[in-house]
């Protein structure tokens, strides 16, 4: 791992595996989460994400392999496990004839929440989810969002060490969208928190640290920096000039800090060392051969790039 | 425990609120009306014919009220409760499956038992409140008739103890699909099976072998109480039939986690 930080983790993930006959959903996994950490787990649909964290939760047995929490063995210990976990499943798990109020203070119960504490539990999870004005509905006529919403709602009632949330921005507009990240952003500190997306953006957003998984296999557990070194994306300059000329290529090639140039006729990829002043440099000899200077372009951290690097590398195998 | 009481609590609310359990009161409460009052009619022509019957030849034998009237009722009570038991068994589990808040049941800190004992309080008290408006009947001919108290007691108690069973076999079938409509019907055969599982006791050969069958008649067990009578047998047989299905049911829910 690449923090180096000795933090106790709380999450301890070991060759986890879940088969279905000859076929791995989920091919011996390991990871470990430190308390607080944001995690995002990132993968294309179909990777495995959901069954990883089902089995984190306990709600499925995993076929070899082992989970800790706490200390606790999710296969072994159960209820400890689950006492500390708070869940949004892919579908959140609503009851469509409880108000929400109810609803929460019903889960709240479930888990074991003492009474003295649940009314105000209760409420703070309906405040941070900004379900306030809507308690007293029926959760049968909200929407898809505030559904979702309640789903969160629910799985941070019980006030858990660990938040454990299955594309937790599904279904929403992109208002909640923005709402949803800086809440998970405000909760890191109190929770250590997983949760998986195929939206990257999402993971930029509110992830210290990413694991990409594909087709069962971890392919890249990084924090956002070391993955941006890695796609060496970074050092990319794109140009469009007015007009190409000997003069011009010359010109950039000679620039020092470019390492290679790419022509697509009047669009120029230069790859550089990643320094800014060799961007700057590159704007002044484009200007000074006159091809006369349309666009100039840094390429920012492209999780995307990254992403599609490694999970189509392993589908070339 | 503690969890079996949380969701059992939360179920019957959902009972008590739902048009579900009012319709087929409704539905129950019709059938009842009928039948008591057939039962009736059939108790004034069975007194009349034995009043001629006693001026003709002297005999003073008079006819039963508990017996010929609430004890036809008690066996239509018992059959009505085994279809009504099974509709109000149907969404427990299949609904939470359906719904998705299955996913929200086995990621708490309750165990499979909880969930399945849970649940069949939930439903097994909603059978009460059902069974506790045919009460109504017996108790509304106060006024002109002479109830037997005791004998009336064990019926109830006996018609409690097979709806528990009804429910525990109703809770078994919803824990083995998504859907309530399927869950019904097979709980209805399963409970059939359960009315027709001593019928071998006619054919049997040994003594043994006819005892045995004869224990499993639920009906048997019912009349039994009907007349007043207890029996430790009755109560064994049903007791371990309600544990049974409800230790099937938590067999099912547990094995969710290995799917």
């Amino acid at each position: 791992m690449s923090d180096s930080s000795h933090a106790p983790s709380i999450i301890e993930v070991e060759n986890l595996t879940k088969s279905y006959g000859p076929y791995k959903a989920v091919d011996s996994v390991s990871f470990s989460i430190k308390k607080g950490e944001v995690v995002g787990f990132l993968g294309p649909n179909g990777a495995g994400k959901t069954t990883t964290m089902k089995m984190i939760t306990g709600f499925m047995a995993a076929t070899s392999g082992r989970v800790q929490i706490a200390g606790f063995d999710v296969f072994e210990n159960p209820l400890e496990v689950k006492k500390r976990i708070g869940y949004l499943p892919e579908t959140p798990p609503v009851y469509s004839d409880m108000t929400i109020e109810s609803y929460l203070n019903f889960v709240a119960k479930l888990k074991g929440v003492e009474s003295s504490r649940r009314k105000a539990l209760v409420e703070r999870a309906i405040q941070k989810t900004d379900l306030g004005p809507m308690k007293h509905r029926l959760i049968q006529n909200l929407s898809k969002g505030y559904r979702q919403r309640v789903g969160i709602s629910q799985a941070l009632v019980s006030d858990p060490e660990v938040l454990i949330l299955d594309e937790p921005t599904v279904g929403l507009d992109p208002r909640q969208v923005a709402e949803v990240r800086s809440l998970i952003k405000e909760l890191a500190g109190q929770h250590t928190i997983i949760l998986s997306t195929h939206i990257l953006p999402e993971v930029q957003a509110s992830c210290q640290r990413i694991i990409i998984i594909n087709k069962g296999k971890i392919v890249a557990q990084d924090t956002i920096d070391s993955l941006s070194n890695r796609s060496g994306s970074a050092g990319r300059v794109h140009l469009r000039v007015l007009k190409s000329s000997q003069d011009l290529i010359a010109q950039i090639n000679k620039t020092p800090g470019v390492k290679r140039l790419t022509q697509n006729d009047l669009d120029f990829t230069v790859e550089t060392d990643g320094l800014g002043e060799t961007a700057a440099r590159v704007a002044e000899s484009v200007v000074k051969s006159g091809s006369g200077l349309l666009e100039l372009r840094q390429e920012t951290f492209n999780l995307e790039d990254v992403f599609l690097k490694l999970t189509t590398s392993e589908e070339s195998q | 425990m503690r969890a079996a009481f949380v969701i059992a609590e939360k179920d019957l609310k959902t009972y008590f609120q739902s048009p579900l359990f009012y319709a087929v009161a409704g539905v129950c409460a019709i059938i009842w009306s009928l039948i008591f009052g057939l039962g009736l009619f059939q108790f004034q022509d069975a007194s009349m014919n034995q009043m001629i019957q006693a001026a003709q030849d002297g005999s003073a034998e008079g006819i039963n009220f508990h017996r010929t009237v609430i004890g036809f009722f008690a066996s239509t009570v018992n059959l009505v409760m085994l279809i009504a038991s099974a509709a109000l068994s149907m969404r427990l589990l299949a609904e939470e499956k359906r719904q998705r808040t299955f996913d929200l049941l086995l990621t708490s800190p309750v165990t499979a038992t909880d969930i399945a004992v849970g649940k069949w309080i939930a439903g097994t008290v909603a059978s009460w409140a059902l069974l506790a408006v045919s009460l109504i009947y017996p108790l509304s001919v106060l006024f002109f008739a002479k109830l037997e108290w005791g004998p009336l007691a064990a019926t109830y108690f006996g018609l409690m103890l097979i709806t528990g069973v009804y429910v525990a076999v109703g809770l078994f079938a919803s824990s083995l699909t998504e859907s309530p409509v399927l869950a019904v019907i097979m709980a209805i055969l399963f409970n059939f099976m359960l009315f027709f599982v001593s019928s071998p006791a006619n054919m049997a050969d040994g003594p043994t072998a006819k005892a045995v069958f004869e224990q499993m008649n639920i009906n048997a067990h019912l009349n039994t109480m009907i007349f007043g009578g207890v029996a430790f047998s009755s109560l064994a047989y049903l007791a371990s039939l309600i544990f049974l299905f409800t230790l099937l049911t938590q067999r099912v829910v547990e094995s969710a986690r290995w799917r």
